[in-house]
């Protein structure tokens, strides 16, 4: 009795009955690549019920392991890819805030040239140029920015994104403000603040007290100029801006829709209900111009598809006769309606399998007992298949010697050449 | 259990092996790629192959102990529920234990005979 005996003595079997069946395949006039077809089709089946080891797929067991041993690389050094993460996140917004002043910058860093699209540079000389902006205005940036006039030195990368986003928005009518923005930090700048917080908590504390305190002044004053400048909806928007900063564009849609509609932002859903409606309606005005209730609609919808399934299979096209007029039957005593269309596919189908005298039937009905059918669900599929030599019996013990067997028990499959069994009854 | 032409069981057709190659069969056959009739052969085939390879390719011994819960003989052929069975193999260096067995055995000596 072996389990390990089971793969081999299988593969033996298979290329047996595959050699064995070749000459029938040929007479039948069936392609070689068909019984290979065949073989590989039993195979995977019988690797699919993981009975025992087979010679043929020694495959599934190293990808296992080759998952595993990546796991555990993976978990043995956790840090490097965060590590990285933060990186990528932190040279990323560095490129996006500094894209207007992109080609000045590249000229200050005196290797830079592609250096933002190699990780491997980026990490270490992207830093200096990291801190320009938030922090370190006062001395790094009137060198690093010479097209920019040497008075704006606080916040005026901000300042021409602000210029250009308000700029954006409104164009001509914010030119005032876009002037302003020129004359005095712009009041974008808190929300450029809490991205570099966001991307570099560490950085924040780099930034001198005092820088903070003038910058804070200035917005305010600055946003009081705006909201001078702009009528009361453009009011709301810079409330708006300042609610969310690091999203200077994503107010846009609903604020446009807004003020004309008059409507808060929160019952924008509503509207778009009202569309949907809209497009049952012209649905059923194809059939009637009342209004219909979707329940309506997906009975006319039902009937239709029914109608015309049973024109495809009812009029028995497709069937044979004997076929199209057994199935019409079925139908007829099934679905009285006769427009539940999958029932009667799958009558047609049992029958065809019936007809075809298909090997289910043969191995459906067990030769030796038909009750036992039902044990074999309660068993497990627990079994043993095996030849007897002797069966004897004294009073309530019986001996059995059996031969030749093949066991299935508990997910495994055993063989065996000669085998004893005592039990009592 | 009924023979074929070969005189061999279809006995084992019921085991994995066996249910897998029909399985592969029928899934040929709902395809189209081959015959019922051509698929019958191949389970001849099978029905031989599967006994002299046991007979022959398979050494182990087996033997078994639990309690008969219910024995049926009809046609030649032995039916056994056993419960609480106690497996050894390899001369009892390994053991399996199953709840409940079914057997299914045909008589060897009708096999031989034919």
């Amino acid at each position: 009795m072996s389990n390990a005996q089971v793969g081999t003595v299988y593969d033996h079997i298979i290329s047996e009955v595959i050699n064995a069946v070749r000459v029938d395949f040929e007479e039948n006039g069936v392609d070689d690549g068909v019984l290979e077809e065949l073989k590989k089709g039993w195979q995977h089946k019988l690797s699919q019920l993981n009975v025992a080891q087979f010679p043929w797929d020694p495959k599934p067991d190293p990808p296992p392991a080759q998952a595993t041993t990546a796991q555990q690389a993976q978990a043995s050094n956790p840090t490097p890819a965060p590590v990285a993460a933060s990186y990528t996140q932190s040279t990323l917004s560095p490129q996006t805030s500094a894209q207007p002043i992109s080609l000045p910058a590249g000229h200050l860093n005196g290797s830079g040239v592609a250096i933002k699209s190699e990780p491997g540079h980026v990490n270490h000389e992207l830093h200096p140029h990291i801190k320009q902006e938030p922090g370190a205005n006062g001395t790094h940036v009137p060198t690093s920015l010479p097209q920019f006039p040497p008075g704006t030195q606080a916040g005026s990368i901000a300042q021409m994104r602000a210029a250009a986003a308000v700029a954006d928005r409104f164009g001509q009518r914010a030119s005032a403000s876009i002037q302003a923005i020129h004359g005095a930090p712009a009041p974008q700048q808190p929300g450029q603040q809490v991205q570099q917080q966001q991307a570099h908590p560490g950085q924040q504390h780099g930034l001198p007290p005092h820088m903070m305190g003038q910058q804070r002044p200035q917005q305010v004053s600055q946003q009081q100029q705006y909201q001078q400048q702009i009528a009361v909806q453009m009011r709301m928007q810079q409330q708006q801006q300042q609610q969310h900063p690091q999203h200077p564009q994503h107010p846009q849609h609903p604020q446009q829709g807004r003020p004309p509609n008059g409507l808060p932002a929160a019952q924008v859903d509503g509207p778009t209900g009202e569309v949907y409606e809209g497009v049952l309606m012209r649905r059923d005005a194809q059939g009637r111009p009342v209004e219909m209730s979707r329940f309506e609609i997906d009975e006319l919808l039902h009937a239709q598809l029914a109608a015309r399934a049973k024109q495809m299979e009812g009029g028995g096209l497709m069937l044979p006769v004997k076929q199209a007029t057994r199935h019409r039957g079925i139908a007829g005593e099934k679905n009285p309606a006769s427009t539940q269309v999958d029932g009667i596919d799958d009558d047609i189908k049992d029958e065809d399998l019936d007809d075809e005298d298909a090997i289910n039937s043969d191995l459906d009905d067990s030769d030796d007992d038909g009750e036992e059918d039902d044990d074999d669900e309660e068993f497990g599929g627990y079994m043993m298949l095996c030849m007897y030599d002797k069966v004897q019996r004294v009073k309530n013990k019986w001996k059995c010697t059996m031969k030749d067997g093949v066991m299935t028990v508990s997910g495994k499959e055993y063989v065996f050449h000669k085998g004893t069994g005592e039990f009592e009854w | 259990m009924a023979t074929n032409s070969t005189n061999f069981y279809d006995l084992y057709r019921h085991g994995s092996l066996g249910s897998t190659l029909t399985d592969a069969l029928d899934d040929l056959i709902g395809a189209e790629r081959i015959d019922p009739q051509l698929a019958m052969k191949v389970l001849t085939q099978f029905d031989r192959i599967v006994a002299e390879a046991l007979s022959e390719k398979v050494k182990a011994r087996l033997t078994f102990k639990g309690s008969l819960d219910t024995y049926r003989f009809c046609d030649e052929v032995w039916t056994f529920l056993i419960k609480n069975v106690t497996f050894k193999m390899d001369n009892g260096a390994h053991t399996v234990v199953a709840e409940k067995v079914k057997i299914v055995s045909c008589s060897a000596k009708r096999a031989d005979d034919k």
